[in-house]
């Protein structure tokens, strides 16, 4: 690729040891890659491949990494290949590498020489120092190059020869016997050495100068918005794999085998039976599984949302729309994000000793779902009102220039315009509160393992009758079980676990495997929605 | 109807050093020139001593103009000197700036729009507005169109009218179509009557907005830049579009651009800076022959 540079519009026969620095790019995207794997355990650092170990396996392509960079830099300082550097690499790179060589300069000192801590000390600001120095004063091909360069071939050599090889610990001294396992730090300083070695190479291959910062920092940027969807991805996937033979205990295909399912009078036996998702716990039952803790989840967001929503909304639209901006409106907008940021036990205390007392004495469905709601309320009222605010006044002046009220102009312009941000509130609050553990310990929560037949029916549960109020529903004043609150049982006190479930630690990740779903499908629900009503304003 | 009777009292307001101007009179002379302008045909809109303030700032001084019905009327001027604020005390939108005070007396068709019993939702069905830039609903085509008679109940359409056998769909497609042709619109966008009205150009969401203005029905519009933001060729369908309405309407324009004014408009009113107005008369007289030299000077471009 040719450069295009203010010296010459196009540079040519650089091809070759551009060639160079992007394969060094490669280099340390793929060990980039590798160390993140080593580190969430998908490979092992112990095991060999194609005969050889994967620790020496990193060491060797560390070194060639380090070693491509310092012929790189050197080339370039000696002519051998055109590039366009800077004076000086800039103080910002020179405090980066000589930390990390003072800290290097350090541990050598202290734990390979054996020197105490003003000899280490003094080791380590003499190298700290010399990098500084060396960062600094040469030019910029020398300045990126050599301190990075060198950081990478020396931990490939480390990783060779086995100074930190696979059995290797690092006994930290402390009271708490903390030590650091080479599982943990073999791939954590790979990662290191890949960044490090990677700014230095996409410099390189960008000829240094403006153009060579504006490739590394590319490079930096690119692999940070990856390690962020790469720690999603892992996140899901991990929660996924070991939550997948806990979900499919007893799971049964085959006309007939699933449990009966009536919708209109007409009752139908599922073709698959799922007993994890299907049963409650009970003594006799073959499989347990954690239906009522979904049911009950599922119902505490739909509860809270429909608290809260219509209140925030409300109140959104009072203060954007009539309230004079002065005291009130401030006080409301200090005690929305006052709110916002109470910690959600005291949501539940709240809970506990105002709704609980209020709904019966017990702890009650209804009780959590309200507490939740408080809690979804400030988010709901913040976004809400963003949303409004952002309706452009032409549409309220075309509304009044055509005679129309205001309320009715909020109904039928405002407010459609105003839906996708509003969705958007939801959906981010609803992923908090559907994850909540402490409020509905305090407010909601019965016993761990809740029997299938106690699944809480609340559209079943309405009842007519004779007296005021006419309807009751004692579904709703029952304590039930959610995901959360589930999981945080069975992990801290594992209540009955060693006699009910055959294998308890597949059924707890099951349960968070569930858990991760559920919300994942309102944050779904919630994206669809945010999509339609944005199509509607737009086609 | 021009009101000679009470000149003695208007001149106290006028400027304070007379100026000269082109035949050698002072302002205040001018002005009672003015003053006597006779149009022909009735008066539509009386502006009386109209005082606008925003806090402390004038944004009008003492304006008193007529207007004639089915006529364009033409407000020019520098930026700043008033003429919007002028033209959104028509329909009495300046009481959504809260901090615009309005103290005079503006009248339609002899009926004082400034007092306390004053319907703003007829007042605005009978005064419509076109904004500077084009400002459709983000609604369809239809729905833009049809917004106004609806919430104002004089369209049912709703699934309850539906359902009672009330709805006034035929209605409805009729004042579409009629708002739509009489805009200039309609063979543009017949065929996509339920598209996002967002999807059109600029020009077209301009006389959209035209035709929604109609839809209620109006006697008066008022116009402030509508072709500010248009391009040459959309520009000139709006000013085809504003001769033809000012066969049925009254129109009142807001211009930047005097050319414009000259081409389109069959009045001419000229604001300068400090929120008085100060010529008031036949549009080629005000371009012909201005008799403040303050404005000939604006005219010909030597003050802004």
């Amino acid at each position: 690729m040719a450069g295009a540079t203010e010296g010459d519009l196009v540079t040519g026969g650089t091809s070759q040891t551009n060639a160079v620095a992007a394969g060094a790019v490669g280099l340390a995207v793929l060990l980039f890659a590798l160390a993140l794997a080593a580190l969430f355990e998908a490979i092992t650092i112990s095991e060999p491949v194609a005969g050889v170990p994967v620790v020496t396996l990193l060491g060797l392509i560390l070194m060639a990494l380090g070693g491509a960079v310092i012929t790189f830099g050197v080339g370039s300082y000696l002519g051998y290949v055109e590039t366009e550097p800077s004076p000086s690499a800039g103080l910002v790179a020179a405090t980066a590498f000589s930390t990390i060589w003072f800290v290097i300069g350090g541990l050598v000192a202290s734990q390979t020489a054996g020197l105490g801590s003003l000899g280490s000390f003094l080791v380590a600001s003499v190298v700290g120092g010399g990098t500084f120095a060396l960062t600094a004063l040469p030019r910029e091909d020398i300045g990126s190059t050599l301190p990075a360069g060198a950081l990478t071939l020396l931990t490939g050599i480390v990783f060779v020869t086995g100074t930190i090889g696979p059995s290797w610990v690092w006994a930290l001294g402390f009271e708490q016997q903390a030590s650091f396992t080479a599982e943990f730090v073999i791939p954590v300083l790979t990662l290191l050495c890949a960044l490090i070695s990677g700014w230095a190479a996409a410099k390189a291959y960008g000829g240094f100068g403006a153009r060579g910062r504006h490739i590394g920092a590319y490079v930096l940027v690119y692999v940070n918005a990856g390690a962020i969807i790469g720690v999603l991805f892992v996140l899901i996937a991990f929660t996924t794999l070991r939550g997948v033979p806990g979900l499919l205990t007893g799971f049964e295909f085959g006309p007939g085998v699933g449990p009966e399912v009536g919708l209109f009078g007409v009752s139908v036996a599922l073709p698959f039976s799922l007993p994890f998702v299907m049963n409650g716990a009970a003594l006799l039952n073959d499989f347990q599984g954690v239906l009522p803790a979904i049911v009950g989840t599922v119902w505490l967001v739909i509860g809270a949302v429909v608290f809260a929503v219509p209140l925030g909304v409300g109140a959104a639209i009072f203060l954007t729309e009539y309230a004079e901006r002065g005291r009130l409106t401030q006080a409301v907008e200090v005690a929305t994000n006052g709110l916002w940021s109470t910690p959600s036990i005291v949501f539940g205390l709240f809970g506990f000793a105002f709704l609980v007392p209020r709904f019966g004495g017990n702890k009650s469905l209804i009780s959590g779902m309200l507490t939740l709601g408080f809690m979804l309320l400030p988010l709901v009222l913040i976004t809400s009102r963003e949303a409004i605010l952002a309706v452009p006044d032409e549409y309220r002046d075309a509304s009044a220039a055509l005679g129309v009220s205001k309320w009715q102009t909020i109904r039928s312009v405002v407010i459609p315009a105003a839906l996708p941000g509003v969705v958007t509130g939801v959906i981010l609050g609803v992923g908090r509160i559907a994850g909540e553990t402490a409020p509905i310990l305090l407010t909601m929560t019965g016993g761990t393992f809740v029997p299938g037949g106690q699944t809480v029916d609340v559209i079943g549960g309405f009842q007519f009758t004779g007296a005021p109020p006419f309807v009751a529903n004692p579904e709703l004043l029952q304590a039930t079980t959610a995901l959360p609150f589930q999981l945080y049982a069975l992990i801290t006190a594992g209540v009955g676990l060693g006699d009910t479930v055959a294998n308890p630690a597949d059924f707890q990740w099951a349960t968070a495997l569930i858990l991760l779903v559920v919300v994942l499908s309102f944050y779904a629900i919630g994206i669809g929605a945010r999509y339609y009503f944005r199509r509607r304003l737009q086609s | 109807m021009s009101e000679t009777t009470e000149t003695a009292e208007r001149t106290e307001t006028a400027t304070d050093q007379p100026l000269e101007t082109t035949s050698g009179e002072t302002e205040e002379q001018v002005r009672e020139e003015w003053r006597e302008y006779v149009f022909d045909g009735r008066t539509k809109l009386a502006a009386e001593d109209l005082d606008v303030y925003y806090g402390d700032d004038y944004a009008l001084k003492k304006v008193s103009i007529e207007i004639p019905e089915e006529s364009v009327t033409a407000l020019i001027g520098p930026s700043g000197c008033g003429k919007s604020t002028f033209l959104r005390c028509l329909n009495r939108m300046n009481d959504r700036i809260r901090s615009a005070e309005v103290d005079g007396s503006v009248r339609i068709d002899g009926q004082e729009i400034y007092q306390e019993s004053v319907n703003l939702v007829e007042l605005r069905k009978r005064v419509g507005m076109v904004f500077q830039s084009p400002n459709p609903f983000p609604k369809s085509i239809r729905e833009n169109i049809a917004y106004g008679p609806e919430k104002h109940g004089d369209l049912q359409t709703g699934l309850l009218a539906r359902l009672l056998d009330r709805s006034d769909e035929d209605e409805r497609e009729q004042l579409v179509e009629r708002c739509l042709r009489d805009a200039a619109l309609w063979d543009e966008v017949q065929d996509r009557l339920d598209d996002n009205a967002l999807g059109l150009s600029g020009g077209q969401q301009q006389r959209l907005c035209i035709a929604r203005c109609l839809s209620v029905d109006p006697e008066v519009i008022l116009m402030d830049e509508p072709a500010s933001a248009l391009d040459p060729i959309a520009t000139s369908k709006i000013e085809d579009l504003i001769e033809e309405l000012a066969e049925d309407y009254t129109v009142v324009i807001v211009t930047h651009n005097m050319q414009q004014a000259a081409r389109i408009s069959d009045q001419t009113a000229v604001f300068l800076t400090g929120g008085e107005l100060v010529e008031y008369g036949d549009t080629d007289q005000v371009f012909e022959d201005p008799r403040s030299e303050r404005v000939e000077d604006y005219i010909t471009g030597k003050f802004g």
